[in-house]
């Protein structure tokens, strides 16, 4: 026993000694989007320009709050984010820098923040997954079909807290209103009865074996389950909503406004929207590519094929809050 | 002489406990300072739209799980203390290895196994073709889910209990003419009581503050809206608001549970025998198998063999990388130094309060409770504000972290050591005293030694949770440290069955070593 209060000190010394080993030119990436889709590009960026990174990986929204709990005291040079709309937040906490013209110019104007402190790397479209068994779902055009009562318990819906939904909302929102989004939400509250996805590739699974007929999921989940699956009984339908367009929204990064390596915090950046990292970072998830010219993945229905609903993504951000209070005064589960 | 005469040394204990009880309150002080920001208005906002709906599904939800715990956890501590059967140590065994499981990952496995192509989908499907398979995603799962997951506290106390019960009582209680269930009302379960109290407060506790089964499912509780409240909206005034409410009635539920506990004191006199257990007859040991084998292969083997599963696959597809093993390593650590700590920071309070025994000391211990009912995340945004405002050189190191799973998990490694200071007969301590041993001997002495076993038990009960903890550790751990947990959530969330397999499957290995660590004092005093 009397060697106790020893190895206590030594257990105390050896915490404070470890302190992270970063090496000064390491670049530090919050990344709220899948490991195995950015370490690619991190990858590629490491043999194009030799800067190092590390990747620090967790839900974009927690990393945000992080970001902004340690300030100045950051140790993060880039953030990734899976969803606009916490780019945006981001933004308005001035948590991120504006970058240079020369980079942020090669994105159109709707994927990045009006002030260029963030900028869209990859976009994804909300788009309907429906069976090719069951009938009952045809005549789905619009998203807001999906409150018709003919759908009930034949529709599949991820919980409200999705990312994803979110933004999906918020499009709707703006393009046609609250009152109507508000009627679509509740009839399709109905419609679900109270039974909804965690996931959405559990939809796209579920409509698959023909246990729902229709979903609403991002485009890309139906693509990585044909891959699986080549004969699954699914297919695509684009929701135009009478000429509003299909709603998008984008992954992004910016650079923290505290990096200490704002040269190479750059240089990613630059590398993002460079024609083989956009075709890295959106091909790995086979979503967009935002930069125009640099092509999807090939199974996706190409953009400029369909109508994109014109929503600045920084809007997003903007209205998170309007849409999560429609959201839960509607109480959809 | 009575100990609570003795004030200098009383005031030496209260001091350290005071010290304790106040870097515990740090994440208590943050939600206060931060919840009297809400305005009046707000208040009565949340009140209105939030407030009756998640007390409800909270209070029910912990109603369901005590219970639910209660019965597994009691009636399987009972037959293995109390009939001698075959194969009883390895019934011990699987009564706490669900306790190696966390309870996010109950949640995942089960969803997983109630698809449609998932085992039980596939065998419910078979045996009920018109029926719809059930949903985990109400009250009915996540009570499932978490007292699954949980009973394995009660059993594991009431257990220790019942080991250590005399067979005086019950052979007196007998011998004046009471029948067997008799003796069972009357003199068994009010002195098994405080292991029952104590062990449905760890159940009860561990759901107030549960984050991943509630997270998964989609169940809103306080836990769940608090951190929906702050992560999602930026707002943690409002998340502070009900951190609070969460807060004073975890408290109110351990004051409740402290008040049963204190009117009842039992010390054994040194000489007792101990009970043996008679030898079962052959029904009662098919009877005790079946119902012990139902209970463990819902609460590890299913578990065990979907884990099993997914790992096979994913070393056949060559996905398990060197980096997994870091993992494995930080984990470790992580847990080692947090569970060493934690029971050293205990120890001031459940002496001080066991002794003691008056107002402050019980003060002291709810604050110290407070790690534990409060949610994951609040700790985690509490501590860092704190680390960042007053010692900022910590800041980004593993000591973070640690810092706040010594918080995190204080009041398990108070609960267990104190059920063994209780344990400690104050003769003893009297008579080194009185033969001139001072505070520290008598502590090196006797109080230590004699507390060993509730030392482990609560090294290994801090150890397991800080092995499991999720939440708090996304927010806290130092840049690109992933922990198992972290990696099990962030493959979990991508649909990577066959990455997250193996991390949780190294949980459960990376438990036993310290499981038999703790079952392993009491065979040596059997031999």
């Amino acid at each position: 026993m009397s060697h106790f209060p020893r190895f206590l000190i030594s257990l105390f010394s050896l915490l404070l000694c470890a302190q992270p080993l970063l090496a000064a030119e390491e670049l530090v990436i919050f990344s709220g989007r899948s490991d195995k889709f950015v370490k690619p590009v991190v990858k590629a960026f490491t043999v194009e320009t030799g800067i190092k990174a590390v990747l620090h990986s967790g839900s974009s929204t927690s990393l945000l709050n992080k970001l902004k709990l340690e300030g100045a005291r950051t140790q993060a040079d880039i953030y990734i984010s899976n969803d606009a709309g916490n780019l945006q937040k981001g933004s308005e906490f001035k948590l991120f820098k504006a970058l240079p013209e020369s980079i942020a110019n090669v994105i159109p104007a709707n994927y990045r923040a009006p002030d260029n402190t963030w900028l869209g790397v990859s976009a994804r479209a909300r788009v309907l997954v429906v069976s090719t068994k069951k009938h009952d779902a045809d005549f789905v055009k619009s998203v807001f079909d999906l409150a018709d009562p003919r759908l009930q318990g034949r529709l599949g819906i991820t919980h409200s807290g999705n990312e994803s939904y979110i933004a999906g909302v918020t499009v709707y929102m703006l393009a046609a209103g609250e009152e109507k989004t508000r009627k679509w939400l509740e009839g399709m509250k109905r419609n679900v009865e109270g039974s909804v996805f965690n996931k959405h590739s559990k939809i796209v699974k579920a409509v698959a074996a023909g246990k729902k007929s229709i979903g609403l999921v991002n485009h890309y989940y139906i693509y990585r389950h044909l891959a699986k699956h080549p004969d699954a009984a699914i297919k695509i339908v684009l929701p135009d909503q009478d000429g509003m367009g299909v709603a998008w929204n984008v992954a992004g990064a910016a650079v923290s406004q505290y990096t200490k390596h704002s040269d190479a915090a750059e240089k990613f950046m630059a590398f993002l929207v460079s024609d083989k990292g956009q075709k890295i970072f959106a091909q790995a998830n086979r979503e967009y590519p935002t930069r125009p010219g640099v092509p999807a993945a090939p199974e996706v229905p190409p953009a400029g094929s369909y109508k994109v609903a014109d929503v600045p993504m920084a809007r997003l951000g903007e209205m998170r809050n309007a849409t999560l209070d429609l959201i839960e005064s509607v109480g959809m589960p | 002489m009575d100990p609570r005469h003795l004030p200098v040394r009383l005031s030496f204990r209260s001091a350290l406990a005071l010290l304790v009880a106040l870097s515990a309150a740090i994440p208590l002080l943050f939600v206060l300072y931060n919840s009297l920001q809400l305005s009046h208005d707000a208040w009565m906002r949340l009140w209105s739209s939030r407030l009756p709906g998640l007390l409800w599904n909270t209070l029910s939800l912990a109603l369901l799980v005590g219970v639910g715990a209660m019965l597994l956890g009691v009636s399987a501590a009972w037959w293995v203390s109390r009939r001698d059967f075959a194969g009883r140590r390895l019934a011990v065994w699987l009564m706490i290895l669900p306790l190696t499981i966390p309870t996010y990952v109950f949640a995942h496995i089960y969803t997983s196994l109630l698809e449609t192509d998932g085992w039980l989908g596939r065998l419910w499907h078979l045996l009920f073709p018109d029926t719809p398979i059930p949903e985990l995603y109400n009250i009915a799962g996540v009570t499932f889910v978490l007292t699954l997951a949980s009973f394995s506290y009660v059993f594991l106390l009431v257990r220790d209990a019942l080991s250590r019960s005399q067979k005086d009582l019950d052979e007196a209680a007998r011998i004046h003419g009471a029948t067997p269930s008799q003796v069972f009302w009357k003199i068994n379960l009010p002195l098994l009581r405080p292991a029952i109290a104590a062990g449905l407060a760890l159940v009860v506790l561990h759901v107030l503050s549960d984050f991943g089964a509630v997270s998964m499912l989609r169940f809103q509780t306080f836990t769940l809206s608090i951190y929906l409240q702050m992560s999602g909206r930026f707002d943690y005034q409002s998340a502070a608001g009900l951190s609070m409410v969460l807060v004073s009635l975890s408290l109110t539920f351990l004051v409740l549970e402290r008040f049963f506990r204190n009117r009842q004191r039992y010390y054994g006199g040194a000489q007792s025998r101990r009970f043996e257990a008679p030898p079962a007859t052959g029904f009662e040991t098919l009877m005790i198998w079946l119902w012990l084998g139902l209970i463990t292969l819902f609460a590890f083997f299913l578990p065990l063999a979907w884990m099993l599963h997914w790992s096979w696959q994913a070393w056949e597809d060559d996905l398990i990388s060197e980096e997994f093993w870091g993992y494995v390593g930080n984990s470790l650590s992580v847990s080692v130094m947090a569970a060493s700590i934690t029971i050293f920071v205990a120890l001031p309070v459940a002496l001080y309060h066991a002794r003691a025994h008056n107002r402050l000391s019980q003060l002291y211990l709810h604050v110290s409770s407070v790690g534990f009912v409060l949610p994951g995340p609040v700790i985690a945004l509490g501590i860092l504000a704190f680390v960042l405002a007053q010692m900022p050189m910590i800041y980004g190191g593993l000591a973070v972290l640690v810092m706040a799973m010594v918080v995190r998990f204080l009041p398990l490694a108070i609960q267990a050591q104190e059920a063994a200071v209780q344990q400690l007969t104050p003769s003893i301590e009297q008579a080194s005293r009185s033969l001139g041993a001072g505070t520290f001997e008598n502590l090196r002495r006797i109080i230590l030694p004699m507390l060993s076993s509730g030392m482990i038990s609560a090294w290994v009960l801090v150890f397991i949770d800080t092995l499991k903890e999720l939440p708090a550790t996304l927010i806290l751990r130092p840049t690109g440290f992933d922990t198992l947990p972290v990696r099990i959530w962030i493959e979990a969330s991508e649909e990577m069955l066959e990455l997250a397999a193996p991390a949780a499957l190294m949980l459960v290995i990376g438990t036993l070593p310290v499981l038999w660590l703790m079952m392993r004092p009491e065979r040596a005093k059997r031999a």
